[in-house]
């Protein structure tokens, strides 16, 4: 029997669930398939409720990480499998090589000799980053890494020879542990649904159809363009926006189910458009709004009353080229003011839903539902969005209360 | 304060319309996802997503008076992207087949004609009526009963019923089905010009065109467009099913011709007037005999394209179809092979099958045509009274309608 958690993932959810376990003096080990931990929140410019940047929240986590010595994280790692019952899991990780050591903070050096060039997943390939590189600017652990399609090339090499000695390792290997636990905690999280599935949205047909998060990324001071969210074609401040919501969600041929957080998402992206440039027009196409709880509905009500922001009841079903080739037209019945509507928009963002990493890369061993969420049985507790689709808030919550689901499934194996 | 208006929901035609193949209408979400795939929904009136909301909230008078439900050709181009599976397509054609009932009078009787059991029935009693008219006719012409042959000793079906039997059965008939008919055309036109936010006069009415404008310059084209078919072919999902469609109509028009050249030319100028001598039977080489036989063969070629097409896109989930659209398939094939089978039968002069087939021809016949206001088959005069009803309401929209009405319109939404 073990006392100890596995927690798979390291985003809001895992974090939370991980430190409040280990705060609770219990043993846990923290896996993380990215090189950096943070997840999703990692890549947003501000989150709810507070419209905070990532920075607070995920740093006050880092440090609980860090000082608590019950914690053992892996990043750049893959749990192959899980198997056995509650109070007795072996689980097989798989942790991928960084190629560089924990002094490696600083990848200036290999970057000014590096001459390939990939695109940056943190940025949606919104720009490219070297071969080796700082996943993004707050990264924790902060510490470079070595593209392993580059790792064992001469480019890999190259960088090696520029970078300080000893602080790029080529020969590491992936190395494979086995971990013995009592209980799992899966906060596996998502995947923001992949757009070109929606032919009728015109997702990289036109230049100037972007998704939620690459929208975060523009707005984020870390992202492709320092923050300045200007369309992709011409990099100019868009003049009309329109905002395409569920684009995917709640529709029996991609997501059935509503992704929850894309409405507010949406609402928040207004707000940053808006402080931006005074004079954008910004167009919602929307089945329904979804703004729960009495926060949300005050933030719904405060972009609402902006009179530069129209909110069209429809949902877009069509996407035309536009009298330019830089813009788009959106097509969509306007329910509540009667008749069909062409609207056209210099830049349009497809709200695009949370598709649960489940349904994309499964682990054996645990149990999904048909859209790729995790079933909860004895000894394994899914939080976050792994579990459904919810906000950063309520992810937080779902993992608190993992944390004590676990601990109890471990006492009564025991 | 706006005015008040109290809801009154019609839960009987909500399950009319679901149990009539729109059982699904309640999944709909409203979306509009429809409105915008819809390759015959106009910009100013999208359907069918305000039809989808009426009838889940059991509005009746409202979707029967939607003019928009009559534009739609059960395309499917909505059900394939809807993202509910709430199939409008198959709840439109629902509401089609509900609101003729609502607009029939009396309604048990849409019930009969919607019904395969109440179809055949029907064809059972209008046979025995034929059959009855038959025996008191041969007590007066003391011709033989029920398989009389003429002096050549063969079939001829004027020696079995002639005209002036059939004309007493068969007119009083048509006379209903045209009281029935117009009556309610006209509440289905009073009703869409409210639905169309057209002007309302001081009596509750509603302006119509005269006379000779209807004909001239909105039936006229309106008819032009049907017999193209040039909207139906517009269907994304199913524009074949306009091929088979359109043969029977073109099938119909022809057998609607010879069959007034023969009432004309037998019953009036024969036999009511005396001016001509006998014409019936015609002779197989005679244009009008050679007319009939290309439209009888046009009807069953038309129908059994009509079916398979059906059976096909049904099979293929991009429509549902209900008991009034195999009722209305298999009627219309009843008659054209009674009526094919009638001929050859009398030609190779079989006396006991060639009369209970005649019998049937014109049971078939009766029923299909008395099914006009009650069954699907009235989507002839409803949906050619929408299409004549959108260019007037245009007209009158745009100010053309040439009354003075100009002021008022587009002050109602």
């Amino acid at each position: 029997m073990s006392q100890s958690i596995l927690v798979i993932g390291g985003g809001f959810s895992g974090l939370t669930a991980a430190v409040e376990a280990a705060e609770m003096g219990y043993q846990v080990y923290l896996v993380e398939k990215e090189s950096y931990l943070g997840g999703r929140v990692a890549q947003l410019n501000k989150y709810f409720p507070k419209l905070c940047p990532p920075t607070c929240g995920l740093e006050i986590n880092f440090r609980r990480v860090k000082t608590n010595p019950n914690i053992t994280f892996y990043t750049q790692a893959e749990v192959k499998s899980v198997q056995g019952s509650a109070g007795n899991f072996n689980v097989e990780v798989v942790v991928n090589p960084r190629y560089t050591t924990p002094q490696c903070t600083n990848c200036k050096p290999g970057e000014a000799v590096a001459s390939v060039e990939a695109p940056n997943e943190f940025n949606f390939g919104m720009d490219n980053r070297k071969g080796i590189y700082m996943p993004h600017p707050m990264s924790f652990p902060n510490q470079c890494v070595v593209d392993p399609a580059v790792a064992a090339s001469a480019e890999g090499q190259k960088i090696k020879d520029a970078m300080p000695a000893g602080h790029v390792d080529l020969s590491q290997k992936p190395e494979t542990i086995q971990l013995n636990v009592g209980a799992v905690i899966v906060a596996s999280g998502w995947k923001p649904y992949d757009p070109a599935n929606m032919e009728r949205l015109c997702y990289g047909k036109y230049p100037n159809i972007v998704t939620n998060m690459m929208l975060e990324r523009l707005a984020s001071p870390s992202g492709p363009t320092g923050g300045q969210i200007v369309r992709p074609s011409d990099k100019t401040m868009p003049k009309k926006v329109g905002f395409v919501q569920c684009a995917g969600s709640r529709d029996k041929a991609y997501l059935p189910y509503c992704s929850y957080i894309c409405c507010m998402a949406t609402l928040k992206h207004i707000c940053y458009i808006r402080e931006q440039s005074p004079d954008t027009e910004c167009y919602v196409f929307y089945i329904d709004i979804r703004s729960p709880g009495a926060k949300y509905e005050k933030f719904y009500a405060k972009v609402k009353a902006d009179a530069k922001v129209h909110f069209i009841k429809g949902k877009v079903a069509e996407v035309k080229p536009g009298s330019s080739a830089d813009s788009v037209v959106l097509v969509a019945e306007d329910t509540i003011g009667g008749g069909k509507v062409e609207q056209e928009v210099d830049m349009a963002v497809l709200a695009t839903g949370m598709q649960p990493v489940g349904a994309l890369n499964p682990i054996p061993g645990i149990e999904y539902d048909a859209d790729g969420f995790v079933k909860p049985k004895e000894g394994i507790v899914p939080c976050g969005c792994a579990k459904r689709p919810v906000d950063v808030v309520s992810s937080a919550q779902s993992a608190t209360a993992a944390a004590l689901k676990a601990i109890q499934m471990i006492r009564r194996a025991g | 304060m706006g005015e008040q208006q109290q809801m009154q929901p019609d839960l009987s035609f909500v399950k009319g319309v679901m149990a009539s193949g729109g059982e699904t209408v309640k999944k709909c979400y409203q979306c509009a996802t429809c409105s915008v795939v819809c390759p015959l929904s106009t910009n100013d009136s999208p359907f069918p997503r305000k039809e989808m909301l009426w009838t889940q909230w059991g509005l009746a008078g409202r979707v029967s008076g939607d003019v928009d439900v009559w534009l739609c050709h059960q395309c499917g181009d909505c059900t394939k992207h809807c993202p509910r599976d709430a199939r409008p397509g198959d709840v439109l054609a629902a509401i089609r087949i509900n609101a003729i009932r609502y607009y029939a009078n009396p309604k048990a009787l849409a019930d009969v004609f919607n019904s395969p059991g109440g179809v055949v029935g029907a064809v059972i009693a209008a046979a025995v009526l034929v059959l009855i008219v038959a025996a008191v006719w041969s007590q007066i012409t003391g011709n033989a009963f029920p398989f009389p042959l003429n002096h050549e000793g063969k079939v001829e079906y004027h020696e079995f019923l002639s005209v002036i039997p059939i004309d007493a059965m068969v007119l009083p008939i048509v006379a209903w089905i045209i009281y029935v008919s117009y009556n309610g055309v006209s509440r289905f036109w009073n009703d869409i010009s409210k639905g169309a936010g057209l002007p309302e006069s001081f009596t509750g009415t509603y302006p119509k065109p005269s006379i000779g404008l209807l004909l001239s310059k909105y039936l006229g084209p309106a008819v032009m467009e049907i017999l193209s078919h040039s909207r139906f072919k517009k269907c994304g999902q199913t524009a074949e099913r306009a091929r088979g469609h359109l043969l029977l109509l073109w099938s119909f028009i022809i057998l609607f011709a010879v069959t007034n050249y023969v009432f004309i030319a037998e019953d009036l100028f024969h036999a009511a007037l005396g001016l001509i001598s006998k014409v019936t039977p015609l002779p197989l080489y005679h244009p009008v005999k050679l007319a009939a036989n290309v439209g009888g063969i046009m009807l069953i070629a038309g129908i059994l394209m009509v079916k398979s097409m059906r059976t096909q896109k049904t099979e293929e989930g991009v429509l549902t179809s209900a008991a009034p659209d195999w009722v209305l398939i298999w009627l219309i094939f009843a008659v054209g092979a009674t009526g094919i089978g009638a001929e050859v039968l009398r030609l190779i002069n079989i006396a006991p099958i060639a009369y209970p087939v005649y019998i049937l021809h014109l049971a078939t016949i009766i029923v299909l045509f008395l099914s006009l206001p009650y069954g699907k088959f009235g989507h002839l005069i409803y949906r050619t009274t929408a299409y004549v009803f959108q260019r007037w309401a245009d007209d009158v929209k745009a100010g053309k309608a040439g009354f003075g009405l100009e002021k008022a319109v587009g002050a109602a939404h």
